[in-house]
């Protein structure tokens, strides 16, 4: 079983396809990725589609619901709209987390709505993902500050500080509800992450679907190439995802 | 001539590669010759020790190691005279770090030791990407200041500066895109967009497995852009000071 913890349902596939996933799965297919999560790519980069992107990601999975597991996004900036429309993506829509994208986005993990948005999904059981590894929003330590915030919530660093703050991601997953996902940093660092790293809390993924261009060769390649177990291996591609929805 | 344009001899933290590693791993990738460079504390403050290990490294095997050597800036008047003797000894690319050296890439205090290498006709390895004290247009700014010194982009600014990398090297003639880290499904576009003349494979080895990346690039670019990709570029660059 290998899953994908972090693929987009990108602007170029949704323009050339509409709502037709099958182009998006040949990809997966021809890696043997059996299942991946689904995230927005319009919803992030406009205010104005967050709505209707929640919406299409939501219908994709269920055209596939046995392969995508969806994750919606909102926008703290809407007030207390942000708030509501995470919970329709959660409760209504069936979504299983929500990812954000800060510098993007353009908020401060400070935010106020942020915040409530932060402590709904504690509630909720619902992972938050995040683009991690920029500055000035989206740094591993300031998302380590709202696990602290918020000690019920689960946060996923979507991309373990990517290459230059990978030693922040490793000190920040001390904190037992952040999860880091291997997508982004080089080998040596997914090496180290992964001997010093809890075992039960590690990720992997691609963020394939963000382009057109396949970065799930790679991207795969380096984690099967890399010097880690093979038991952890396997946690990692297959029973981690999984076990991130369970409730505590 | 296959080369790669950057690999990190020495032990050091999360730095392990020994010349006998390398050598074995450019055999299997059916790579002729590497360039080395420091790793990072070596970069950052004990420079004249990393300067001689990769001298030392590149005496024993002169047809395979191409030898980088590193100054940092801060060092002011002593780093230029550790320049020149590395550049003396045969040291053929300088190689600036500004996140581990502590400056921005185009503050002024690096002008000196660019005044050297502009001097010496070597090329600077600078490697960009986050936290963003060395981003591609940062090195357009440096590239502008020093239009006769060539600039190699180590990294491609990647990951979270790639919006800049094309745009960045089509406006200054002097900056040429390294590999490593940018992960060959970007890199493959950079070279389709500004040109076979303006790629240069590196690994980054240890940091990256060689024979992995080498691979890797394989499959992703065009073989018709290879022999510039994997050494013609760089040798250009590395010969305006002579044949190596």
């Amino acid at each position: 079983m290998i899953i994908d913890c972090h693929t987009h349902w990108g602007i170029c596939w949704q323009e050339r396809d509409g709502a037709d996933p099958a182009n998006w799965l040949a990809v997966l297919d021809k890696h043997g990725i059996n299942k991946a999560f689904l995230m927005p790519h319009a919803g992030i980069y406009s205010m104005k589609l967050c709505r209707t992107d929640n919406n299409t990601v939501a219908a994709l999975a269920a055209q596939k619901p046995e392969r995508l597991i969806p994750i919606g996004t909102t926008w703290p900036q809407m007030g207390k709209e942000a708030v509501e429309e995470a919970r329709r993506c959660i409760v209504n829509l069936g979504m299983k987390g929500l990812k954000f994208h800060p510098w993007l986005q353009g908020f401060s993990t400070a935010d106020h709505n942020f915040g409530e948005i932060c402590g709904l999904m504690g509630e909720l059981n619902a992972p938050v993902f995040f683009h991690d590894g920029t500055p000035c929003y989206s740094l591993p330590e300031q998302i380590g500050g709202l696990a602290k915030r918020f000690p019920k919530t689960k946060f996923v660093l979507g991309h373990s500080g990517i290459l230059w703050n990978w030693r922040s991601a490793l000190s920040v997953a001390r904190h037992p509800n952040i999860w880091i996902c291997l997508c982004g940093p080089h080998m040596r660092a997914m090496e180290i992450l992964c001997r010093k790293t809890d075992p039960g809390r590690i990720l992997w993924g691609t963020d394939f679907g963000f382009g057109f261009p396949d970065s799930i060769e790679y991207r795969l390649n380096l984690i099967l190439r890399a010097k880690i177990d093979n038991k952890l291996r396997e946690k990692i591609l297959g029973e981690n995802p999984l076990q991130l929805f369970k409730a505590e | 001539m296959l080369i790669d344009g950057y690999c990190a001899l020495g032990q050091d933290r999360e730095f392990d590669l020994t010349a006998d590693a390398l050598l074995r791993a450019m055999d299997v990738a059916r790579v002729d010759r590497a360039v080395i460079a420091p790793p990072d504390r070596q970069l950052a403050v004990l420079n004249r020790e990393g300067n001689t290990a990769m001298l030392r490294a590149a005496r024993a095997c002169p047809d395979r190691f191409i030898p980088a050597c590193s100054v940092n800036p801060w060092y002011g008047n002593m780093a230029r005279e550790e320049l020149k003797r590395a550049i003396e000894q045969g040291a053929r690319m300088l190689v600036l770090h500004p996140f581990v050296q502590g400056y921005l890439a185009n503050d002024e205090l690096v002008w000196p030791v660019l005044d050297v290498a502009d001097q010496e006709k070597i090329p600077i390895y600078i490697h960009t990407g986050l936290p963003g004290n060395s981003t591609p247009w940062q090195l357009v700014d440096l590239a502008e200041h020093f239009p006769n010194v060539d600039f190699i982009m180590g990294h491609c600014g990647a990951t979270d500066f790639w919006n800049d990398v094309i745009e960045s090297a089509k406006a200054v003639v002097n900056i040429y895109l390294e590999a490593s880290l940018t992960r060959p499904f970007t890199f493959d576009n950079y070279v389709k967009t500004l040109g076979k003349t303006k790629g240069i494979m590196g690994s980054f080895a240890p940091i990256n497995e060689l024979t992995f990346e080498w691979d890797q690039m394989r499959r992703v670019l065009p073989e018709s852009e290879w022999p510039d990709v994997y050494g013609n570029n760089l040798l250009r660059l590395l010969e305006k000071r002579g044949a190596l």
